[in-house]
């Protein structure tokens, strides 16, 4: 079984309670920011930020539209951080197939940050040093502040006054998801459309959308990058070959030499 | 007792020791993210900023022998791009050589034969690479597009596994074969036997017999 969260852009009001919410129950810091001219706060995710409501401005004949999109963690099937993390501090949840992360566990090489296709882990860095760890979404599985464990449903849905955010069976959530796009199409969003559904294999969070996934600045075809799978898939294993097959043909020419330098040696004896 | 010859004078030692040093330093700290199972050990990062205080090491201290040994510098750096019939003639040979001893096909060579000519080509280019990439990941970390920075992750690894192989291979050589007698010698004291330099640098030998050695 597979759960997933479903956020609906359309019923969504950018309350930014789902924000506090996600604050106050994983323990994050608030961050100081400062007016730019628009309501969307904080102006960007960060190590205290896994998530936020994202405003684009879409203008119209008369004032702006707004079309809101939640930014946090997708939770791939097919995730580039799972990837390319060397130490196994983010890994796919045994149960609901999101992608769980152990603070822990975390090197701070930030591979993730730079091979996410949503452009989503963050990290606080020590430019000099380099010391740092990533923060994300962990679906609320955090060790002692796991929520799901405790058969409830993670802080941000539970707090949503608009029913913008549902978080069930991913099947289910499909089901609802396209029901409400066909809503949506009738009622003349002929745009609207369900994104996560088979992206990058289904992401364990699904938007449904009054207009294609670019106009919310969101990635139309999310991918695996290239250079994740050449490095990973390829060019890794083949170091693993090259080592075994180097150290084993040094030993073996080890063995064969000393034999050779004993009979030569011997033979210049015999010859003397 | 046996005449020695100088090899590797005090300064090319000591940059020897230390570089090597830095870059296992920098292979052992890198080989924690290689191997998941070793994933651990990297936690908190500490491997990380050992990586960094080693990746100074290894950028400074070729760079400080540069500037006060330039004439050898230049001369060193030469040997590495200078590469002729007698290389290819010595590949053929060294299988017989390496495995069964046999000396007869191997060319008489210069001052670094090809095989250390090869791996002194692979420390100079993948050196740089890793210097390059490595400065890229370091500090322009923030301006780098995320597809630039993979990129250079990529190309670390690569370089990473070329060399790692390749320093078996030197450590191997130098402490390990059979036949390699006095290579450890050249290293760590600086000279080797006249005997070894006619037998395994007999083209070096020669020349430097012909001129007046220094206080040898």
């Amino acid at each position: 079984m597979a759960t997933a969260i479903l956020y609906d852009s359309t019923r969504c009001t950018a309350c930014r309670a789902c924000q506090v919410a996600c604050k106050q129950w994983n323990e994050l810091e608030v961050e100081e920011t400062t007016n730019r001219g628009t309501y969307e706060n904080p102006p960007d995710l960060s190590a205290n930020t896994r998530m936020k409501i994202k405003f684009t401005e879409v203008p119209k004949n008369v004032g702006i539209d707004w079309l809101f999109t939640r930014r946090a963690c997708m939770h791939c099937t097919d995730a580039s951080c799972v990837k390319v993390c060397p130490s196994g501090a983010l890994f796919y949840d045994g149960r609901d197939g999101f992608v769980a992360y152990d603070r822990d566990l975390c090197t701070g090489c930030g591979y993730c940050v730079e091979f996410c296709p949503f452009d989503v882990p963050r990290t606080e860095r020590n430019v000099i040093t380099g010391l740092s760890t990533m923060n994300k979404c962990t679906f609320c599985t955090t060790p002692g502040l796991n929520r799901i464990e405790a058969g409830e449903k993670p802080a941000c849905v539970t707090t949503c006054p608009t029913g913008a955010l549902l978080y069930d069976d991913r099947d289910k959530l499909v089901a609802i998801g396209k029901q409400r796009v066909q809503t949506l199409k009738t009622a003349g969003s002929n745009n609207a459309n369900l994104f996560g559904e088979t992206e990058l294999n289904g992401l364990h969070v699904l938007y449904v959308l009054e207009d294609s996934p670019d106009a919310y600045g969101l990635p139309v075809d999310p991918k695996v990058p290239g250079v994740a799978i050449a490095w990973k898939d390829v060019i890794q294993p083949l170091g693993w070959i090259m080592g075994g097959v180097t150290i084993v043909g040094l030993g073996l020419n080890y063995l064969v030499a000393r034999q050779a330098k004993i009979r030569k040696e011997q033979t210049v004896k015999k010859e003397e | 007792m046996a005449k020695e010859v100088v090899r590797y004078r005090k300064a090319t030692r000591a940059l020897h020791h230390v570089h090597t040093a830095a870059f296992v330093v920098l292979f052992l700290t890198g080989l924690v993210l290689f191997i998941p199972q070793l994933g651990f050990l990297a936690q908190g990062g500490w491997t990380r900023l050992l990586h960094r205080i080693a990746a100074v090491i290894f950028v400074v201290a070729p760079v400080l022998y540069v500037l006060f040994n330039w004439e050898a510098a230049k001369k060193g750096i030469k040997e590495a791009f200078t590469w002729g019939a007698e290389d290819l003639n010595w590949l053929k040979a060294a299988p017989g050589y390496y495995f069964f001893n046999d000396e007869s096909k191997m060319p008489p060579q210069g001052h670094m034969n090809t095989g250390q000519k090869m791996w002194w080509f692979i420390v100079l280019v993948f050196g740089a690479l890793f210097v390059l990439t490595g400065i890229f990941m370091w500090f322009l970390k923030d301006v780098l597009p995320a597809a630039s920075f993979q990129w250079m992750v990529f190309v670390h690894d690569v370089a990473f596994i070329v060399t790692g192989c390749m320093l078996f291979v030197h450590i191997y050589l130098g402490v390990i074969h059979p036949l390699m007698t006095e290579a450890w010698k050249s290293i760590t004291k600086g000279t080797v036997s006249a005997e070894y330099a006619q037998s395994h640098h007999g083209k070096w030998f020669k020349e430097a017999s012909k001129k007046k050695p220094k206080g040898a």
